[in-house]
């Protein structure tokens, strides 16, 4: 019997379908230097929206979330952003994958947060009072108060992600983009970080982030994006998009999508869950989704 | 006693101890930024290059001053734009184009027929033969460093620790490099006849390396790294007045000590418990574990 995991569909936050756009791929083709990743995506993200982006690795989910920071080279297409009313440009948070940092930088936690408000510091190279208690307010909110002056490589998987999602929210963004946010980290770190984001999404952060942990992110978010092969496959909630004719066409393998109730569960490993003792688990067929319980 | 206070009875050497202090402090500071962006190697490849524009420069009759700063500007611009292609990368980048500029100085030199003292004292440097003349443009250089790094120190902070990142939150990453590398150039411009191109390298790379050691705060880092700078600048150019060794060299080597003093030093607090570092160790174990 293969164990669902711990579904919570109450614990979804509800999609903001009617939401104004925040930000609009049209037509995009977008890679780097002479290669391009992704071609022809039109992707439109509303506020208030939480959406993650699946696929395979090199698929061009990462491609996807760096085009919107600005770090990629466009070839074709428009990204259009939507800023708040009065403001010239949209207010982006972006947390990297922890691989891509470099944690031997002589940097304290206060010190890498309150660069995601570099422009708010003015032209003093030192923070001002309002700053360093605004970092303060950021951190215990995050559960590191007591870390400000730990230098980065000291922390817990847990701890550095909190560090660069508070740098992110320093700086009072629009649209948060994460890439791989729960990538290394342990089950209840995890939890965590998933949590936090529900809440700080109940409370209008739009987000948008990569994860590659299909059962325990994915299936609970609101909106998922596959991609595969430079293109987006599927776009809708978990319930339509994770099914095995997506699955097959972006990671380009056969898996079995077990449903029960509003939670699901994908079996990424069909072999080893058709050859168990149980043989196939009722009601379940390779290339089928298995009809909820 | 009258020996010790020697040195200070003669105008160039008070001179050449006032500039070997402010490059100290100069290539320090700029050498902080330089480190941090694993790029010790292009420190070592501008010097080598403005040698060949100070060739370039004197065969042609117009004033180093001017002939290595189109070299140096255009060498660094050349540079950033080759190292932005990925075949290439930054070091490969460095090392063709500085090594051609250099060979084109050696070329050039041979040509001319005559190894010049100026040519000595820009590959070895030369402290005690500073003019102030020289002495304006040090200090010059290092104002201008020191502007650049204050107004500018949040975004080059932010650009040196993750410049793709920085330009999602909006810092200008490519102005940003552009001002770097030019305060770059005329630091190595400025440093040349001081410390001359075959040793630059090391006063942009040990203090900051030794200050690293030291602490894991880049406030205190850049500090720490200035300070070792210029001490090692002045006592250096001081101490090479009694052993009768080249100044440049005796600022490197001075230098090179307290390195290894630092890393005696970090090394046997990693391994005593209770101590700084080892507590900062326990920490980073504690955190892997937890």
């Amino acid at each position: 019997m293969v164990e669902l995991a711990p579904g919570a569909p109450g614990h979804r936050p509800p999609p903001h379908p009617e939401g104004e756009p925040l930000v609009e791929l049209q037509s995009l083709t977008t890679g780097y230097e002479r290669t391009p990743v992704l071609r022809g995506v039109d992707f439109t993200l509303r506020r208030g929206e939480f959406a993650g982006i699946v696929g395979p690795s090199g698929s061009g989910k990462t491609t996807l979330l760096r085009s919107i920071a600005g770090q990629t080279r466009r070839f074709e297409g428009a990204v259009e952003m939507h800023p708040r009313q009065g403001e010239r440009e949209l207010r982006l948070g972006y947390v990297p994958q922890v691989e891509a940092i470099n944690w031997n930088f002589p940097l304290t936690v206060g010190q890498a947060v309150l660069l995601g408000r570099w422009r708010e510091m003015g032209w003093r190279p030192w923070p001002r009072r309002r700053d360093q208690e605004l970092l303060m307010h950021i951190l215990e909110r995050l559960g590191i108060g007591h870390l400000a002056n730990r230098q980065i490589r000291a922390l817990s998987g847990g701890q550095q992600q909190r560090t660069f999602l508070a740098r992110a929210l320093i700086g009072d963004p629009d649209l948060l983009l994460l890439d791989e946010p729960t990538s290394g980290v342990d089950i209840k770190t995890r939890h965590e970080i998933m949590h936090l984001l529900g809440e700080l999404n109940r409370g209008g952060t739009s987000i948008l982030m990569t994860t590659h942990d299909l059962n325990a992110v994915a299936t609970h978010l609101p909106r998922l994006v596959c991609v595969g092969e430079g293109a987006i496959v599927a776009d809708g909630a978990p319930e339509d998009v994770l099914t095995p004719e997506v699955l097959r066409r972006t990671y380009g393998a056969d898996m079995l999508v077990l449903r029960r109730g509003d939670a699901i569960y994908v079996v990424e490993h069909l072999d080893e869950a058709m050859t168990g003792p149980e043989g196939a688990p009722e009601g379940a067929t390779p290339g089928t989704s298995a009809p909820g319980g | 006693m009258g020996g010790l206070a020697e040195p200070f009875e003669f105008e160039f050497f008070v001179r050449g101890m006032v500039a070997a202090t402010l490059v100290g402090v100069l290539c320090a500071a700029v050498g902080v930024y330089v480190v941090l962006r694993t790029l010790a190697y292009i420190g070592h490849g501008l010097a080598h290059s403005i040698f060949g524009g100070a060739v370039v420069s004197f065969v042609s009759g117009i004033s180093f001053y001017i002939g290595a700063t189109i070299w140096g500007v255009f060498t660094v611009l050349l540079i950033n734009a080759a190292a932005r292609r990925r075949q290439i990368g930054g070091d490969a980048a460095v090392g063709i184009i500085t090594t051609c500029a250099f060979a084109l100085g050696v070329a050039l030199i041979s040509r001319h027929g005559k190894f010049t003292r100026d040519f000595d004292a820009a590959l070895f440097g030369e402290i005690l033969g500073i003019t102030s003349g020289d002495l304006y443009v040090i200090a010059g250089v290092l104002v201008l460093a020191a502007a650049v790094i204050f107004a500018w120190w949040k975004q080059l902070l932010f650009t040196t620790f993750d410049s793709d990142v920085a330009s999602t939150y909006g810092v200008p990453v490519p102005w940003v490099e552009a001002l770097f590398s030019l305060v770059l150039a005329a630091t190595v411009i400025a440093s040349l006849q001081v410390l001359g191109a075959t040793l630059i390298a090391a006063a942009l790379v040990i203090p900051p390396v030794t200050a690293r050691l030291l602490t894991d705060s880049f406030t205190r880092m850049f500090a720490l790294a200035a300070a070792l700078g210029g001490a090692s600048g002045l006592v250096g150019v001081y101490i090479s007045w009694f052993v009768n060794v080249s100044s440049g060299a005796t600022v490197v080597l001075l230098q090179g000590a307290l390195f290894v003093m630092a890393l005696g030093w970090a090394v046997a607090r990693s391994r005593w418990p209770g101590t700084g570092s080892g507590e900062r160790l326990a920490a980073i174990e504690g955190a892997q574990l937890d």
